[in-house]
């Protein structure tokens, strides 16, 4: 049930997806706001896509932390990284433009010695007198964006049926 | 931008319109959710800051 409680009918909710439902989610997890587009959403689509992408560019913008999955701490920075994640290609671009390449994670090795360039720009990035707050407006960008593919499936499902 | 309190502002309004888009449907219902979540967040940071200010760092 939505919080407000007027969009849930018993029927919806045992009913099958919609089948373009897959595509705006695949959409919406690749550009925030497209899948609501989709899914004939436009006036919350584009909103959503500026609240979200003026979220993550704050976050950039301000040296944002791209969380790396540490073998010390694996379970924490997994979910870090799962927020960073939420905002689709982006996070691929980002990773790219920050590290030289798409890093998810420092093995051990790369920790005692070996590759020791991600680790050293990641250390450096969070040193920044920024970067707490680049990194809550980044990782809130890709929870945002997670919530908004829940909400999609849910308008897929036919449980929200009176918004536009 | 480095004050602490602008970003406060700033981050509470992106959070509060994006739930009040998200779970309110009314135009009535978001601004009444999102004034409340707003002030909640600013609100409730800064009474607690005020709290912990007689502790030490």
């Amino acid at each position: 049930m939505t919080p407000s409680g007027e969009e849930s009918t018993g029927e919806a909710l045992g009913a099958r997806p919609r089948s373009n439902v897959y595509l705006a989610l695949l959409a919406g997890w690749i550009v925030p706001g497209l899948g609501h587009v989709l899914l004939g959403r436009a006036r919350r689509g584009v909103l959503f896509a500026l609240l979200v992408l003026g979220s993550y560019a704050l976050g950039m913008s301000h040296d944002g932390r791209l969380a790396l999955r540490d073998p010390r701490q694996p379970f924490l920075t997994s979910l870090q990284v799962i927020a960073n994640v939420g905002i689709g290609p982006l996070d691929l671009l980002a990773r790219y433009s920050v590290y030289g390449r798409p890093a998810y994670g420092l093995s051990i090795q790369a920790i005692s010695a070996g590759d020791r360039a991600v680790g050293e720009i990641f250390r450096e990035r969070t040193r920044s007198a920024l970067s707490i707050y680049g990194t809550a407006y980044a990782w809130t960008a890709g929870l945002m964006n997670l919530l908004l593919l829940f909400d999609l499936w849910d308008v897929g499902r036919g449980r929200r049926t009176n918004y536009a | 931008m480095r004050s602490h309190l602008l970003h406060l502002v700033l981050y509470s309004t992106l959070v509060a319109t994006f739930f009040a888009v998200l779970t309110r449907d009314s135009r009535r219902e978001r601004l009444r959710f999102g004034l409340w979540l707003w002030g909640g967040m600013v609100g409730g940071a800064i009474v607690l800051a005020y709290l912990m200010y007689p502790f030490p760092r």
